[in-house]
């Protein structure tokens, strides 16, 4: 409480303002007055942030140093053997790649399909709203709906394979049988899941190009290319930010798709990503103790790209 | 311009061949859902006609009231949390985005890595925290775990949705001898209504859509969600696709409603705080 | 502030106030009778009429008891068990949940020789001598079931004996250009694809070691020893000829039984269970069973006995829920429409199924009774529980392993070693 009393206190007032002014609203005792403000402002959402994510957490970094598993008591502190354990194992490393995967295939289609199909939307007209709202609908659907669906599409006696022996491909790709294929196929699910996001956010941010700008280009002779790259571009910015911070939050997290889909397979995690991996560990092996090693790695990962990424956007904050 | 002009029939063509095959996948559900469960398997892509209801009639007339009870208790579980969540995260955001001391930029950042914890990660020390608070399989325990789990999301909206407002029309406010509450409800607060419907759109997206969270804190015994009710379809009806397509169908129209009732306030909601047009 | 305070209120009261009709549904326990939850899973067989049935007919044996039926999410039923068990809500009894780790760990409450005394194989599933689950049913896993329309098309006139003739007819059959094995295994359900390998070590390993599991935990064989690796190669022998189809990979189990109905395949070797399935709904074919064959034609029979109720140690009322499950499982008319449903073949002493059996059920039962006369029966590899059965997750790693065998990702020297592996790791 002293802490966040501390932080009020010390706000700098504006430079461009008369201090006096600021003391006069609160003729009433001024310290209880920031103290309850903190409370009622920062407090309830803290609150249940701490109580339901960071002592998770906690205990999570707790259960890591010990060899935790209900089915196999007593439990015993085992210090960092764990990590140790995580290091050579190949599983978990191969589950840290295709998060990687996933998430960079995710962040860039769906990124550049949505920037093209928005640009091929930037119209007012009916039409345009319509198919706008056709790119959105996966959005508003759960992943486990989305995953029945490209199942019943993408599995080898599938729809898209029935289609492609109809046209004459005589030995059709193993969409999720093959161990080479399933990882990109899980991967663009995610993709069409999440373009009409993208689509929407850089329409957005095209509607916000002024006009003028762009017209006042064209006329200082400045091709279709060179307006986008030096006039549009610049202005949609922000709506990169958005979108790339979405998609990196779904990518990271990944993980009903693998579990209704492929269930880590075919074959040895083939598509198994970090999130599923802890889960598997947690629940089918028993391994409470190793498995929150795993995810102490994955929030460590996690942490480190959300700061990265939280410098970026202040910086794009600023540049504007 | 000219470019444009000459190829104004091009545009049209290719974003209605880009949209209709974007859309396939959704049609193969909209079809199978009127169409009787035979027909399904020899004949996917076709039209269903005559359509028929008896897919749709077979999911409201379950014995066990799987969809039924389900939608009663999604919709109590996303209306309460994201009401609450909209109310807190917005004061929360507020305050963060106001204050300049080193401790706030920390517990944003703290937040903002909440935002890519997958849930089942940390889903069983949850459940832990639960039993200890006594509120293990209740819709109360639901509620405040999905406040406390989507909270960074809203933090992270209405924070740059704050930053756009003017501070002096807040210090102006206060001059006025309103307390800082009310200045908040009363000025601040109508100002950000499109992030307010951004975080209720996402949010209760998200929440309906969300399974395995309700799956484990409500328990077996306690009702389940929609969505639940769906991954269970799965199971039970396997090859049926008529069944589990019609439960989609309808476990999916609720949030689908919704958004579109929405829609128009939330694009801004998302960039309004980044994007100055 | 104030009207926010009052605002907050109104907010939690409107929560703890809120309840949900399915919730308060028959959650009091009514008239002093026990009121007792029940896990169930529901399959396209075992369906939630199936359920309600079943759980009518058991309570009324066993006056004082009131049954909630609990619905799995999914068909993985131990799986969600451990999941409930870990937020502290095992329910009171459990149908066929694999009671590895449960039993060790005190959960599950034994039941005694006098309570197991119905029971034809009363030991089945020890655990350190104990019973946890009742062995309320015999599996043949696997049999061979054929399309016998697709083996006379081929030429074939008998079906194998010894495995030198299956390999023929696999031939015969991919020389017609008919995939030989339709094998599953995707999305959730993993597991299906083992059946093979599940035949391959019966009659490769378990015919001459019965108890090669048990001495693989006290470390005394390996799975990368010869003759376990033999029965892997054979499955990855299959494989490299084209004999099974890596299509299978991604079809789900309810997709692999389609696949086999539509003629995608001429063998599927499957759990007894497929029997009722196929005589209830008749394929356009009729469908033959053989056993799977060991190399020189002796008959090994792999077989799975339990699968029935298990009791939560902490029930509210530990024998009440003991005599309800003993009044399930060994219920005429459960059992009846178990073998209806399912092909169970019933293991309770004096059950006799009904006559109106269809012909694939009764070639199964055949297989069975044969191999109880041969005595010839051994563990189904993969399926055991009890003592002697693989740790708790690798079963599920096996699964996943085989799809490896399959693409050929894996020699079968690869699978023994990894196997050694996860073994090493599920038990430390």
């Amino acid at each position: 409480m002293a802490d966040i009393d501390q932080v009020i206190r010390t706000v700098p007032p504006r430079a461009d303002r008369d201090p006096a002014s600021r003391r006069r609203p609160s003729n009433r005792s001024r310290l209880p007055a920031k103290l309850g403000r903190a409370a009622l402002f920062a407090l309830p959402g803290l609150l249940a942030y701490g109580l339901f994510v960071l002592v998770p957490i906690g205990m999570t970094a707790y259960y890591s140093l010990t060899n935790r598993n209900p089915f196999n008591p007593p439990t015993r502190f085992v210090g960092l053997r764990n990590y140790g354990e995580l290091l050579g194992d190949p599983e978990f490393l191969k589950a840290l790649g295709n998060t990687v995967i996933i998430t960079a295939i995710v962040t860039v289609l769906a990124n550049v399909g949505g920037l093209v199909i928005a640009t091929l939307l930037d119209r007012p007209t009916k039409l345009y709203l319509a198919l706008r709202g056709v790119f959105f609908t996966p959005v508003v659907l759960s992943s486990v709906v989305i995953s029945v669906i490209w199942q019943a599409i993408l599995t080898d006696d599938g729809l898209l394979n029935s289609l492609l022996r109809a046209v004459g491909v005589s030995d059709p790709p193993g969409w999720l049988s093959d161990p080479g294929i399933a990882l990109y196929s899980i991967a663009w699910i995610i993709t069409w899941q999440m373009l009409g996001f993208c689509v929407v956010v850089y329409l957005a941010g095209l509607q916000g190009v002024p006009r003028e700008l762009r017209e006042a280009a064209s006329i200082d002779g400045a091709g279709p290319v060179e307006r986008f790259r030096n006039v549009t571009w610049p202005m949609l910015a922000p709506a990169l930010t958005i979108n790339t911070v979405m998609l990196l939050i779904t990518g990271f997290k990944a993980y009903d798709q693998i579990q209704v889909i492929t269930n880590g397979g075919p074959g040895t995690g083939a598509t198994a990503t970090m999130a599923f991996q802890v889960v598997q560990t947690a629940f089918t092996g028993n391994r409470i103790g190793y498995s929150s090693a795993m995810a102490a790695v994955m929030l460590a990962v996690v942490a480190t790209v959300s700061v990265i990424v939280l410098r970026v956007l202040q910086r794009r904050e600023v540049e504007q | 311009m000219i470019d444009e002009r000459t190829h104004s029939w091009l545009r049209p063509l290719v974003a209605l061949f880009v949209g209709v095959v974007f859309f396939l996948p959704l049609y193969l559900v909209l079809v199978n859902v009127f169409k009787p469960g035979a027909d399904i398997v020899p004949d996917p892509a076709g039209l269903p006609l005559p359509p028929t209801l008896a897919n749709i009639e077979a999911v409201l007339s379950r014995p066990d009231h799987l969809f039924t009870f389900g939608l009663v208790n999604s919709i109590a579980v996303t209306a309460l949390s994201i009401t609450i969540l909209t109310v807190v995260s917005a004061m929360l955001g507020h305050y963060l985005a106001r204050s300049r001391r080193v401790l706030a930029k920390v517990a944003m950042v703290v937040l903002l890595c909440g935002l890519m914890i997958p849930a089942p990660v940390i889903l069983a020390p949850v459940t832990s925290v639960l039993k200890t608070l006594g509120l293990m399989t209740t819709l109360q325990g639901l509620v405040l775990v999905n406040v406390g789990y989507y909270v960074p999301f809203g933090v992270l909206l209405f924070s740059g949705f704050v930053k756009a407002v003017p501070r002096e029309l807040e210090e102006a406010a206060e001059l006025d001898g309103a307390g800082k509450a009310r200045v908040f409800w009363q000025v601040v607060f109508p100002l950000l209504r499109p992030a307010s419907a951004s975080v209720l759109i996402f949010l209760g997206v998200w929440i309906w859509n969300d399974f395995l969270t309700p799956l484990i804190v409500l328990g077996p015994d306690s009702g389940t969600t929609v969505t639940v009710g769906v991954y269970r379809a799965i199971g039970q009806h396997q090859s049926d696709f008529g069944a589990v397509f019609a439960f989609m169908f309808l476990a999916t129209l609720p949030i689908l409603v919704f958004y579109l009732a929405l829609q128009k306030n939330f694009v801004k909601g998302l960039t309004g705080g980044a994007v100055k047009g | 502030m104030r009207r926010s305070l009052v605002f907050g209120l109104v907010t939690l009261l409107s929560v703890t106030g809120c309840g949900v009709g399915a919730q308060q549904a028959g959650t009091q326990a009514s008239g002093g009778k026990v009121e007792l939850t029940f896990l169930v899973f529901e399959t396209p067989n075992l369906d939630a009429a199936f359920w309600d049935a079943a759980i009518a007919r058991a309570s009324a044996k066993v006056p004082g008891v009131t049954i909630k039926k609990l619905v799995t999410p999914n068909v993985d039923r131990t799986g969600y068990a451990k999941q409930l068990d870990a937020s502290g809500d095992l329910p009171d009894i459990l149908q066929s949940v694999n009671p590895a780790g449960f039993a060790q760990a005190g959960k599950f409450a034994a039941f005694t020789d006098q309570e197991l005394s119905g029971f034809i194989a009363p030991k089945a599933g020890a655990i350190d001598g104990k019973v946890y689950q009742l062995p309320y049913n015999t599996q043949v896993i696997p049999v061979v079931y054929y399309n016998k329309d697709a083996f006379e098309k081929a030429g074939i006139t008998e079906t194998p004996k010894t495995y030198q003739e299956l390999l023929d007819v696999c031939a015969k059959l991919k020389a017609k250009d008919v995939t030989p094995f339709v094998l599953g295994g995707g999305g959730a359900d993993t597991w299906a694809d083992m059946y093979p390998l599940t035949g391959t070590v019966a009659t490769d390993v378990y015919s001459r070691t019965p108890d090669w599991l048990s001495q693989r935990a006290a470390g005394k064989v390996k799975f990368t020893d010869p003759d376990f690796t033999k029965a892997v190669q054979k499955v990855a022998d299959l494989a490299a000829k084209g004999y099974i189809d890596p299509a299978g990979l991604s079809r789900s189990y309810a997709d692999t039984e389609q696949a086999f109905r539509d003629g995608k395949g001429a063998m599927y070797p499957m759990g007894s269970w497929f029997a009722t399935s196929a005589d209830n709904d008749k394929p356009g074919f009729e469908v033959g069973a053989f056993p799977w064959p060991s190399d020189d034609g002796s008959p090994v029979t792999p077989t799975f006995t339990g699968g029935g109720t298990s009791v939560s140690a902490t029930a509210e009322n530990v024998e009440l829920a003991k005599k309800w499950a003993l009044a399930f499982d060994e219920d005429k008319a459960n059992n009846d429409a178990f073998v209806k449903a399912d092909g169970s073949i019933p293991a309770i002493k004096g059950y006799t199924p009904p006559a109106d059996m269809g012909p694939v059920y009764k070639a199964t039962v055949d297989i069975y009774q044969q191999g109880m006369k041969d005595n010839s029966i051994v563990n189904a590899f993969s399926q055991e529980t009890g003592d002697g059965s693989l740790p708790p997750g690798l079963a599920d790693k096996a699964a996943l392993a085989v799809q490896d065998l399959i693409t050929g990702k894996k020699t079968a020297a690869q699978f023994g070693a990894y196997l050694d592996d996860q073994w090493a790791k599920a038990t430390q």
